[in-house]
């Protein structure tokens, strides 16, 4: 590559940057446009790569759920369950008592006197027969 | 670092697919090609990086193209070729955009516009790997070794196409009387 060759590119690269200098203003515009959006890829990359650094670190309350859904839908997951297990309990101890209402109604409507539960020689007679 | 060179980026575009909008996505894509992967590299990098991606940018175009409508860029090639040869300026509709501003400055400056519009015909018509040697090398300033990576050529190659595009274009120009 000799001096002159770089001499006549010189030239002519200076004539190319008066060309790029003139592009119409709409091409100018589409271009601006389109390094802001290269630009706004780049930032919302880091902003995701930030938040994503943050939820791994416990660093942020969004970030820890932001996984899995809000905060709200944990929360009423967790009082779904909590209300369940409530409903659980209280309709076993309703069953309990209903039972208990049952033997005392079937003992109080059978033929037998109450007093004969209470009676030492019906007990005897118990052991003896069933052998407990 | 877009900034600087976006303008030269379309005007190289232009240069090889000689369509005002496919040049434009070429330069937008690979504006984001370069965002997109090598944001974290040092800037040192990132010119030879965008012009090895404007490169390849404008190699896909063509691919694209000739997969897409073979028999239609055939025809249009065949077009081009029965019209006024000579005559035929791919950059025309661009320059006549900005003959408004030209023809409100001096005659001079006319003149001047006249020969950028000459040097950028020339080429356009020169091969594209002579084309793209002596863009990357002498007005993007890459040394021989860039130059070289970004057309993914030899360094021997980059210096034989360099001369020879000088060489046409100073012939092309002077054919037109431009002497430089």
């Amino acid at each position: 590559m000799n001096d002159q060759e770089s001499r006549i590119a010189h030239k002519l690269t200076a004539y190319l940057d008066r060309g790029a200098a003139d592009l119409r203003s709409g091409t100018v515009y589409r271009l601006q446009q389109a390094r802001a959006a290269a630009l706004a890829g780049i930032n919302q990359a880091r902003t995701a790569g930030t938040e994503l650094a943050m939820a791994g670190a416990g660093g942020s309350t969004s970030g820890r759920f932001g996984a899995r859904g809000t905060p709200a839908r944990w929360l009423a997951a967790v009082m779904l369950i909590a209300a369940l297990g409530f409903g659980y309990q209280q309709w076993q101890a309703v069953q309990q008592v209903r039972e208990f209402e049952e033997l005392d109604l079937h003992l109080l409507a059978s033929d037998l006197p109450i007093d004969a539960y209470l009676d030492g020689g019906f007990q005897n007679w118990l052991r003896t027969t069933f052998d407990y | 670092m877009l900034a600087n060179v976006e303008r030269r980026a379309f005007k190289q575009a232009m240069f090889a697919v000689r369509d005002e909008d496919a040049a434009l996505d070429i330069v937008q894509d690979a504006m984001l090609k370069l965002t997109e992967n090598y944001s974290d590299k040092p800037a040192s990098e990132l010119p030879m990086l965008f012009q090895r991606i404007l490169q390849n940018a404008i190699h896909d175009h063509f691919r694209r193209q000739k997969v897409r409508s073979t028999w239609t860029t055939l025809l249009s090639a065949l077009g081009h070729r029965d019209d006024k040869d000579d005559d035929y300026d791919p950059l025309e509709t661009l320059q006549s955009r900005t003959d408004t501003n030209i023809s409100a400055d001096p005659a001079a400056n006319a003149e001047q516009a006249q020969t950028v519009r000459m040097i950028e015909q020339a080429l356009s018509r020169l091969p594209a790997r002579q084309r793209e040697a002596f863009l990357l090398r002498y007005w993007e300033e890459l040394d021989v070794a860039e130059t070289a990576a970004a057309m993914g050529c030899s360094e021997g190659s980059v210096k034989t196409h360099c001369s020879r595009a000088v060489r046409a274009l100073a012939e092309m120009l002077k054919a037109r009387g431009i002497t430089l």
